[in-house]
């Protein structure tokens, strides 16, 4: 009882099963000496841990014993609320609706169609260029940003950051005020103050600006202004993820600052070193240099398909990617791509590396002209200068690689000028300091003490999104203005404009640096707009009002594409490779919070990172050798230190990562100034980087600290859920006659769950993805021949749904909605989660919800590791409600709440949902999810304005899962019946079909033999998941195909 | 002892389980009707507005066509409630000064917005179309009723999913040629009062898929030489500009007498879905 009392004072969520954790030395036992073709998911699996087990017996096993209703508050809490709820359960069907007012237009726009969504042209900025996007506005409310399928360069292809930047803007955490020492203020009062204070400055001295990398020509324009007004104002442009290593090696190598633009359509061999440029925008050209990889990846006969290679640190979906792999240190990998140049194998390399060294010489030289090396942007300069030197050594360049003017209107190397900015300030220099969107006072580099020198400066302002931390202590914080709020403009990768328009007026009529710049110009009350268009006379040719509406319209100018530049052969630039020894420690954009703007982004918390999927935390990402040799395990918390600055840190192990080498991720251990979302999650691995190390530090120490941290990786929840039937696998490993039975593995290769084979091995035997997928496993129950699908007579109703009626007054076969996912393509970048959210108006569950596996995420991405511990490949798969035509779910539904629509749409009725969740026990695929709390938020206004109209927002106790978009499928049968015709092909596209960069996804009728699903499922390549349970998947999946170098296969 | 009970009581027992067994059935009777009755459905009910506004008075009285407020009911889900600036279109010449309009001046004025109430409210669950409705032959009045004689206005249907699916069962009965849509008289063709229809052969939305008329065609007629003329091949101008194939003519018609065989004949020119698709949940629920 005393127990009991002492809980009770706070509600417990349970979040862990008591966990004996396998050591690492018994798990290194464990493995000693098994190789071969083996599939795991992640490390307690692979080792068959007894918690794994465990885990296998419950559908939710965290939460066994239900210890959430133990606790005596829970349990009042809940008897409550039951008690409400059976009071009201009998007047259920009798209350009345209450009264809906409506409010029309007083004038209606004029070509608005309420209920009709309109799309808007516009782009993104972010500093390693504009992301082209087409906004879907329901009644002029942004609920939809997609990719811009007119753009020359993105061609509609989306990703994960630019699809999350919808809950950005109604992120309700936004500041909403201009703040005057912490009292609400105007923007006028901050315009005369500003002014007032200019004017008496001598030209402008001791004002500073201190900007986040400006993209806009504009704002470049504005500054120019600014500086003939005032000369003596400074800006600095500074960003705490930045391209310095290429500007360094720019202008070392060519003497001036040049951006690369890479034709990976004309490569056959693609080198990256440490580039991560299947990951995300956080590499510039994401999404072209995505599309193009994609499509020469894509196996076709007598098409010749690329190679990639790539040598990293941190293991990024790249890498994962690439046929051939290779693990380095940042400090190696600088040697490494020196010696590449050099032609002789790097001093000191091992066995194995040298004969990855010489079959990547020969690969490279052999396809002379048809290489290309692409170097990451957060690899040392030495990398880049070297990337340069290869490019041409290769006559790569103006084939591959062409140099082009930057994107960004005014190139500087960001650190050095932010150092000087920082000696400034402490020598009082610093009158009025202006920082225009970012966030200095929690991303500057530790040793340069920002916080300290910003104190000293008399007047600071702050423009940004968040009352941050730069904002919460400067003199003055403006509330910025959301890009889909604002008028600019800014070039995206391959240097087209694009002018950026609002989508709504600002939510809380917040400023852009334009407004701030235009203050000291002539014309204080000039708007963004005025502004833009008279930049844009300079670069819109022709008639001008025809041309600015047909940029408005397209979402891009005409003519304004870089022309390649002729550089010249690169100097050799002599520079250094970062200093290596001890353990290195290396920092990395976080591949879902970047450098943590999107830190109050619900959607990219949760989001399970690439390759770790952990969601709602940043880890010492280390390789397992590491783990034994620092002595630390899984989970545990220890204390990183490097120079003397430390910090508690999480430890997580990343398959394929170096050893001696610990990757952190920025962006995360925000304050309170964060907002409700991303305050305290994770640590701040800004605090331990500074102006030496800021790629990357030798000698850091990692000390075991008591206690453990629990981090939240979704990664097993999909197996756990799976329940005793894997358990049922688990107990009759007939196949485990090497010892090396792993569940993952087992499902993965006996149960051919991913399939794949090297580009010889597809020419012998082009039916190879249906071929001995599960020898060993002829006959055992349960299972049919091979894994394959069975045949419809040995099923007790072969015409249980039969798909192919034909309708009485057309003649015409029936619809029928059907997937193809292409695993070759698939890159596993995430940005198909993200659409999905915005698109089916998916919750946010929280950490502690993810934790018990109650992640509401209709779609993952599975990753499946295969071989050796130390240097996995990896297979990425989408996986989603399969819409099995045979569907275990509405078998044991007991209320009929999912049922099958006449097209084969398995479909969810969310008020017959009484959540038994025995639609959840029996999908073998784990793809329902459960609304266990009332997780959508009902109560938020500005959340209000983002969901999509279309799609119900589901309430506490219902099941849901993937509906194959079907308020798109809907809408376009709507539409094609009231013009009398079919729906034709393309006519629906799914929300994760739209976003995927690189085209993997593709749905449609499979009826109609013509549409570009019904030919992707005729492919020999094509496969079901678990087939033999005669579920009838309506997704299938294309067999992925590979292209080793046969030197080192 | 004396028994505590009488013998009586024997009965009364009896009577007492009966009863018991009659309130439950009653309880659950009563829960029924209640759920269907008006009271739970709305059905009748006149609520409140801001402004008494007369379909009767505007439809009837003065002739004004649906669409001329509620414009996008060919296009959209919602029909459309017209903006105040609608009401202004006509209210700025006359009635300018009448008490009743004073809300639609003070709207006008301020730029707030009137604030209605929702007669027809459906479930936030439910995704209803009006389009797909106005453009397969469905008629205003099949769901709203008369609403040319509602003085004011009232749901006249219980909107209740068992009266949607009584249709989405069996569309036949409420379907009407595209051109009677508006037409708040229509009744359905009989004997006395029959309509002929032909198909038009030709492609495009369904509305130009059939024409009828409540004349005979065989008679010659003003609607006939119409049709005839058409049919000569001259070509006319489409809405957007451009020339118009030449109007084919219809081939035969087809002369119906019952609501039945129209609504048969309609559902198989206008294609509409099986039942089966029709009566599928995710149809209207998403």
């Amino acid at each position: 009882m005393a127990e009991m009392k002492s809980e009770a004072t706070q509600p417990v969520v349970v979040t862990q099963i008591a966990k004996a954790k396998l050591t690492l030395a018994e798990v290194q036992a464990k493995l000693t000496g098994k190789t071969g073709r083996r599939f795991w998911k992640n490390l307690d699996e692979l080792a068959e841990t007894e918690e794994f087990h465990e885990l296998m017996r419950e559908e939710f096993p965290r939460q066994a014993g239900a210890n959430e209703w133990v606790d005596a508050v829970s349990r009042r809490g809940f008897l409550k609320v039951m008690g409400a709820s059976l009071a009201l359960a009998g007047l259920a069907g009798c209350t009345k609706q209450p009264d809906e007012p409506i409010f029309p237009y007083v004038k209606q726009p004029e070509d608005l169609v309420l209920g009709k969504p309109m799309y808007f042209a516009t782009a993104f900025p972010f500093p390693t260029g504009a992301v082209p996007v087409l906004v879907k506005s329901d009644a002029f409310r942004p609920i939809k940003v997609d990719g811009n399928p007119e753009h020359p360069m993105s061609l509609g292809k989306s990703d994960a950051l630019t699809q999350a930047t919808l809950l950005d803007l109604y992120d309700p955490d936004r500041s909403q005020h201009v703040v005057y020492r912490g009292e609400n203020s105007t923007w006028e009062a901050f315009q005369q103050a500003f002014t007032a204070a200019a004017k008496q400055t001598l030209g402008g001295q001791g004002i500073y600006f201190l900007s986040e990398t400006i993209t806009s020509p504009t704002l470049a324009e504005q500054w120019k202004q600014v500086q003939a007004a005032y000369p003596q104002a400074k800006l600095v442009q500074w960003e705490p993820v930045n391209r310095d290593s290429a500007r360094a090696a720019s202008k070392a190598a060519f003497g001036s600052y040049v951006d690369a633009q890479y034709k990976l359509d004309e490569a056959d061999v693609i080198l990256s070193l440490d580039a991560d440029f299947l990951g995300g925008i956080a590499h510039p050209g994401f999404l072209p240099l995505a599309a193009a990889y994609a499509e020469r990846h894509r196996y076709e006969e007598g098409k010749p398909m690329n190679r990639l290679y790539v040598v990293e640190s941190m293991p990024t979906v790249t890498g994962f990617k690439a046929e051939h792999r290779l693990a380095l240190k940042p400090s190696e990998i600088a040697a490494f791509a020196q010696a590449l140049v050099a032609g002789t194998a790097p001093a000191g390399a091992t066995d194995e590396q040298k004969k990855y060294f010489a079959a990547l010489s020969a690969d490279l030289k052999k396809s002379a002209g048809k290489a290309v090396v692409i170097p990451g942007e957060q690899a040392s300069p030495a990398v880049h200068a070297a990337a340069y030197a290869l490019n041409e050594a290769l006559g790569a360049v103006g084939k591959t690689v062409v140099y082009t003017d930057t994107v960004v209107p005014m190139p500087s190397e960001q650190l050095a000028d932010l150092k000087s900015l920082v000696a400034e300030m402490n020598a009082g220099k610093v009158q009025w300091l202006v920082v225009l969107g970012n966030n200095p006072n929690y991303s500057a580099p530790a040793d340069l003490e920002f916080p300290t020198a910003f104190a000293k400066v008399p007047v600071t302002v702050h423009l940004g999104t968040h009352v941050d931390e730069t904002g919460s202590v400067a003199t003055w914080h403006i509330n910025k203005a959301h890009y889909l709020e604002s008028w600019t403009d800014a070039r995206a990768y391959d240097g087209t404009i694009s002018i950026v328009q609002p989508m709504i007026d600002p939510l809380y009529g917040g400023k852009q640096a334009h407004d701030v710049l235009q203050t000291l110009l002539a014309n204080p009350q000039g708007s963004a707009y005025e502004a833009v268009q008279a930049t844009a006379r300079g670069y819109i040719q022709g008639d001008f009002a025809a041309g600015w509406r047909k940029a408005l319209h397209d979402g891009w100018v005409e003519g304004t594409t870089f022309a390649p530049k002729s550089v010249g052969a690169p100097k050799a630039a002599g520079l250094a490779a970062p200093a290596g020894g001890g353990i290195e420690i290396s920092f990395r954009p976080d591949p879902s919070l970047y450098d943590g703007r999107f830190a109050n982004v619900g959607w990219l918390q949760e989001l399970p990172k690439q390759v770790t999927n952990l969601s709602w935390d940043n880890a010492a990402l280390m390789s397992l050798n590491t783990m034994a040799k620092l002595g630390v395990e899984e989970n545990d918390k220890a204390e990183l230190e490097l120079t003397g600055r430390k910090v508690v840190v999480p430890v997580l192990v990343a398959p394929g990562h170096p050893d001696d080498v610990i990757t952190v991720h920025l962006g995360f251990g925000r304050g309170a100034e964060a907002g409700r979302v991303g305050a305290g999650v994770g640590f701040n691995a800004y605090t331990l980087r500074t102006t030496t190390a800021v790629l990357s530090g030798a000698d850091a120490k990692l000390t075991k600290l008591s206690g453990t941290y629990d981090l939240c990786v979704t990664k097993v929840h999909n197996i756990e859920h799976r329940g005793a039937f894997a358990q049922h696998d688990l107990n009759q490993p007939l196949s485990d006659a090497n010892g090396t039975y792993s569940l993952a593995g087992h499902e993965a290769m006996e149960r051919g769950i991913i399939r794949y084979a090297t580009l010889e091995e597809v020419k012998k035997n082009p039916d190879f993805a249906h071929e001995g997928a599960s020898g060993s496993l002829v006959n055992k129950v349960g299972y049919g021949v091979e894994g394959e699908t069975p045949k419809k007579d040995e099923s007790f109703f072969p015409d249980a749904w039969n798909y192919e009626k034909t309708d009485p007054s057309s003649l015409k076969i029936q619809n029928a909605w059907g997937m193809a996912i292409d695993l070759n393509s698939c890159i596993g970048c995430n940005a198909c989660i993200v659409s999905c959210y915005a698109e089916n108006n998916i919750p946010v569950v929280g950490r502690e919800q993810v934790k018990v596996g109650r992640n509401m995420q209709w779609l993952r991405i599975d990753t499946y590791f295969e071989g050796d511990l130390h240097a996995p490949r990896a297979h990425f798969q989408p996986m989603a409600c399969q819409h099995c035509e045979n569907a275990g779910c509405e078998q044991v539904c007991p209320v009929g709440a999912t049922v099958h629509t006449p097209e084969g749409i398995n479909t969810m009725v969310y008020n017959r949902c009484v959540g038994t969740r025995y639609c959840s026990n029996n999908c073998p695929y784990k793809v329902r999810r459960f609304n266990f709390l009332l997780y959508s938020d009902y109560e938020t206004e500005s959340l209000k304005f983002m969901r999509n109209p279309d799609v119900s927002v589901r309430s506490r106790g219902v099941m849901e899962k993937c509906s194959y978009c079907v308020q798109r499928v809907e809408a376009a049968k709507i539409q094609a019946d009231k013009e009398n015709r079919e729906v034709r092909d393309g006519d629906v596209v799914t929300a994760c079909q739209q976003a995927c960069p690189t085209s993997a996804i593709t749905f449609g009728n499979i009826n109609d033999k013509a549409s570009k699903v019904a030919k992707r499922k005729a492919e020999e390549r094509d496969y079901p998941v678990l087939a033999d349970l005669n579920f009838r998947p309506r997704t299938t999946y294309t067999a992925g195909v590979i292209n080793p170098n046969p030197e080192l296969a | 002892m004396a028994q505590v009970f009488d013998r009586s009581s024997n009965a009364l027992a009896r009577f007492s389980l009966v009863l018991t067994g009659l309130i439950v059935i009653a309880l659950g009777v009563a829960l029924d009707q209640l759920q269907r009755s008006p009271w739970v459905t709305r059905q009748g009910q006149r609520p409140d507005q801001p402004v008494p506004f007369s379909h009767k008075h505007h439809v009837e009285g003065l002739g004004l066509q649906c669409q001329y407020c509620h414009t996008q009911v060919e296009k959209a889900a919602y029909a459309g409630i017209p903006p105040t600036k609608t009401c202004i279109n006509c209210h700025a010449q006359i009635w300018t000064n009448a008490n009743l309009l004073e809300p639609v001046r003070q709207s006008w004025a301020t730029g707030a917005s009137i604030q209605w109430i929702r007669v027809h409210d459906l479930p936030d669950y439910v995704y209803f179309n009006h389009d797909i409705h106005v453009n397969k032959g469905i008629g205003c009045a099949s769901c709203h009723g008369r609403v040319d004689q509602m003085p004011l206005m009232y749901q006249q249907n219980t909107l209740q999913m068992e009266w949607c699916l009584n249709c989405h069962r069996n569309p036949a009965v409420n379907l009407r040629p595209t051109s009677e849509i508006y037409n708040m008289a229509w009744t359905g063709p009989s004997s006395d009062k029959p309509v002929w229809c032909s198909s038009t052969v030709k492609g495009g939305a369904t509305a130009q898929n059939v024409v009828c008329t409540t004349k005979d065609p065989n008679a010659s007629g003003p609607e006939v030489a119409m049709v005839e003329g058409a049919a000569s091949g001259a070509a006319v101008p489409n809405v957007d500009g451009a020339p118009a194939a030449p109007l084919v003519m219809p081939a035969t018609y087809v002369k119906f007498t019952s609501q039945i065989e129209l609504g048969k004949y309609l559902t198989a020119q206008y294609h509409i879905r099986t039942p089966n698709e029709l009566s599928s949940c995710e149809t209207c629920h998403r």
